[in-house]
């Protein structure tokens, strides 16, 4: 499997670290190695949020994202922060809902209402569920199944079928999306 | 048998004599102390391999060094967070820690409220001589008001700390307070705080005669043993303390006893119930 | 695919601070005092967790200095003790730290270093705490700091933080910066700690002329454990072989002379360090935990341009592997130095080199890791100096 970088970044509560450890099981059980970092303020909710992955085969010399190869970005808050790192031809996928203004540089943008879908899945707090599903749906850089089998094992008890739902509907999404850029 | 082990005592065979001559003063009230708490653990049978005393730095911290037991003298105002780790580790220990008003009181002042509230079952004894003496006699939490030190030239115009009820306000399930004059009471309050399952507070009145004592001009050591009586009452085991503290009519004796579970016990107990609690669920 | 198994098997996304609590278990530390800071509570908050399964104790204590106090306590009662911090209680940490190198009880103490000085930036990197690192604690002392650079090797290098302590009697301190505590890599456990554990020397032989601080040969001597029957004093005055309190001129300088000595005599087992292309390099880089991480990085990109970059990383950082980084530097034209803090390790590194070698800075203190580009960019600029 090909080495890339992925970040997922909105706000603070969104679940992102959740989904960034959830890709990572699935990848470590396709066999790849991952270095896993994030950056959050000090408060649990709100303000800016970013959790990244560099996914290998061996263990990579820099382990932190520099030249991103896919990106969520589900809140306005995120959009200025990642600059700098959007490697050239990046995909991008934004909330159609929640994100206005578009980060610098050369990449394929994606707008999908993901915040949305969640809430009509019944809670807003999967639409990082929903993200994971249509991004993966989008780079192909992971199976579905093996991206549900690593759900099942890192959902809060209670919430796995919500949760899976949510991943489902995301993949859903992805078939259809239009490319805006 | 109390009679006949008492006969026995020598507190010689539990000093490390080959030390002496020891740094304390003349008339200093710490040697009581000492000699009442070697008496009390000889009179325990607790013995010398088993005992770990852990003291501060001062006049109280260098007395540990005289013990013929495991002795630990540790940094200022630190003895109970260092005996905390030693019990922790070696619960088969019997770990005493000797400290000071300024030690325990001053830059300890966090470590005795904690070790109070945990209850871990170790022993306290606060010399409390109202000064710094190993520094030249500064002002301390416990230096009554009008009293002069190096850095009081005036008069002490700050309120005192009550250690006991400070001890027993946070959580303490032994607190006691004794004088030097009084050394056999004094011995057999010790002995009751070694035996008391949790954390004991216990406050030793001691005189600082030559630094305190000489600047405040309250004579010689016997003089200022003997001005002890007047001043604190053997009669209650009750704490009132009038507004604001200072040490007279103020009562000696075992102050506050209850059975808090103690900490190790409270844990194992805790960690007990939750594995049966999973086990049931 | 079973994700359980994979997990039985050892292979893990582990982050950096558990993975220091981990190895602490392995190395058999059984006593973990601490006190909660960002960003390195996630080490207090596993040691919680594991240390009841294998009967150890876990206490948090009523600030850091009483951490710092407790870990000694237990240490001198005879078990592995650690504890962990940052910045600010690594700064409250230095009175006992110090008492732990005069008394020479083992103890091993993290710092996951964040931003300072003060409060400073308690969620973002930095690794400005290298000098207090060596320096922290008043007086003459020894000290041992080791450096991780990944998840793994905070795993191995806790382990052999223990090791050292245990057998050479000195305080030993991981230094690891926010960005690989807080990392997650992919690591396999069983390739991991497979490193034989160092046990403490205890004292034997007749307690009557048993001395505590004796002049041993190898400059450690065996420790007594209380309840033994050695009835031994530990004194954080300066102290004779007996242990007892001396003033004695020359018995005081013969015991600062040993404490600092022993590190002397073990340097060989002490000092490890890591290279990368140094044999032929014009441009030595020298970094160490996240900032070496790039620095491969960008060694490796220089290279394949085709120019002579290498890397030093000095795993042990102090005592700084001196010797060693001396001959590959006498070779190199320009030494960079990058480090997420306004110049501390540099003033080390001037010392070894030879005047003709440039010793070139790259900072960065802005709570942003260096990238990769910026030391490549800074190689680039070096060898076209030259």
């Amino acid at each position: 499997m090909k080495e890339f970088e992925i970040r997922f970044s909105g706000s603070g509560g969104q679940g992102l670290i959740l989904v960034t450890r959830i890709l990572a099981t699935a990848l470590v059980e396709k066999g790849m190695k991952i270095a896993q970092s994030q950056s959050y303020e000090p408060t649990s909710r709100g303000g800016l949020s970013r959790s990244d992955l560099v996914a290998s085969m061996e263990t990579v010399d820099y382990p932190l994202a520099s030249s991103l190869d896919y990106l969520l970005i589900l809140d306005e808050v995120a959009v200025e922060v990642s600059g700098e790192v959007i490697g050239e031809g990046c995909l991008v996928l934004a909330d159609s809902d929640r994100v206005s203004s578009k980060p610098e540089g050369k990449y394929s943008l994606y707008t999908l209402p993901l915040v949305s879908t969640a809430d009509k899945l019944g809670s807003r707090r999967v639409a990082n569920l929903v993200a994971l599903g249509a991004l993966a749906g989008l780079g192909s850089f992971c199976d579905q199944d093996a991206l549900e089998m690593a759900t099942r094992f890192h959902a809060p008890k209670g919430f796995l079928d919500l949760n899976l739902d949510a991943l489902r509907a995301g993949y859903e999404l992805s078939i259809e999306a239009p490319r805006i850029a | 048998m109390i009679e006949e082990s008492r006969q026995k005592f020598d507190i010689r065979n539990n000093l490390r004599t080959e030390l002496f001559p020891h740094f304390m003063c003349p008339g200093c009230g710490h040697g009581i102390a000492l000699r009442a708490l070697l008496w009390a653990v000889h009179e325990l049978e607790i013995s010398k391999d088993q005992l770990a005393i852990v003291s501060g730095i001062g006049c109280s911290g260098r007395t540990g060094a005289y013990i013929d037991a495991t002795t630990i003298h540790t940094t200022h105002g630190r003895p109970l967070a260092y005996a905390t780790g030693l019990k922790l580790a070696r619960p088969d220990l019997e770990v005493i820690v000797i400290t000071g008003d300024g030690d325990c009181l001053a830059i300890g002042g966090n470590h005795l409220i904690h070790a109070c509230r945990r209850n871990l079952n170790l022993t306290c004894l606060m010399l409390n001589n109202e000064t710094y003496g190993m520094t030249g006699g500064q002002v301390s939490p416990t230096t009554r008001n009008e009293r002069f030190t190096t850095t009081t030239p005036l008069g002490n115009y700050e309120p005192v700390f009550d250690a006991c009820a400070l001890a027993s306000g946070a959580g303490a399930s032994m607190v006691g307070r004794e004088i030097t004059m009084h050394v056999t009471a004094l011995k057999d309050l010790i002995k009751e705080g070694i035996s008391h399952q949790g954390f004991t507070f216990l406050e030793i009145l001691s005189d600082c005669t030559e630094i305190y004592g000489r600047k405040n001009e309250l004579g010689e050591s016997a003089e200022m043993v003997l001005s002890q009586k007047a001043e604190y009452r053997s009669d209650s085991y009750g704490n009132q303390v009038e507004e604001p503290f200072q040490p007279r009519n103020i009562g000696t004796g075992v102050l506050t006893k209850n059975d808090r579970t103690e900490y190790m016990e409270a844990c194992r107990l805790h960690n007990q119930s939750k594995q049966s609690g999973t086990a049931n669920s | 695919m079973n994700m359980a198994n994979s997990h039985e098997n050892k292979i893990q996304n582990l982050q950096g601070n558990h993975a220091c609590a981990l190895g602490a278990i392995a190395a058999g530390c059984r006593f973990f005092a601490g006190y909660p800071i960002t960003p390195s509570s996630e080490i207090a908050e596993r040691m919680a967790l594991e240390l009841p399964k294998v009967e150890g104790t876990f206490i948090q204590m009523e600030d850091e200095i009483a951490s710092m106090g407790a870990v000694v306590g237990a240490s001198i009662g005879g078990v592995k003790a650690m504890t962990a911090t940052s910045g600010p209680g690594f700064s409250l940490k230095q009175e006992n730290l110090g008492y732990a190198a005069a008394t020479e009880v083992p103890c091993v103490i993290i710092n996951v270093m964040r931003g300072g000085p003060s409060t400073g930036m308690p969620t973002r990197p930095a690794q400005g705490d290298i000098m207090q690192a060596r320096w922290g604690t008043h007086g003459d002392h020894p000290i041992i700091v080791l450096t991780p650079c990944s998840v793994r090797e905070i795993y191995e290098l806790t382990i052999h933080a223990f090791n050292l302590s245990e057998s050479l009697r000195v305080p030993v301190l991981v230094l690891i910066d926010e960005v690989i505590g807080h990392l997650i890599e992919t690591i396999d456990l069983s390739l991991t700690g497979t490193q034989a554990l160092a046990e403490r020397r205890w004292a034997s032989g007749p307690p009557k002329d048993f001395k505590p601080y004796a002049m041993t040969e190898d400059g450690i001597p065996p420790m007594p454990r209380p309840g033994d029957g050695y009835r031994t004093h530990t004194t954080g005055l300066h102290h004779s072989e007996s242990g007892f309190p001396t003033q004695n001129p020359a018995e005081v300088e013969r015991f600062i002379k040993r404490i600092l000595g022993k590190l002397e005599l073990h340097r060989e087992r002490i000092e490890n360090f890591e290279t990368l292309e140094c044999e032929d390099a014009e441009c030595l880089v020298v970094a160490y935990g996240i900032t070496a991480r790039a620095a491969k990085r960008a060694v490796k990109q220089a290279r394949a341009e085709g120019i002579k970059a290498g890397l030093f990383r000095p795993v042990t950082l102090w005592p700084f592997p001196e010797e060693a980084f001396r001959a590959l530097a006498a070779g190199a034209a320009s030494v960079l130095v990058p480090e997420m803090n306004t110049g501390q390790l540099i003033l080390e590194i001037e010392r070894h080199c030879p005047d003709a070698t440039r010793v070139v800075p790259l900072n960065r203190f802005d709570g942003e890791p260096i990238a990769p580009v910026q030391i490549l960019k800074k190689i680039k600029e070096q060898v076209s100096h030259d």
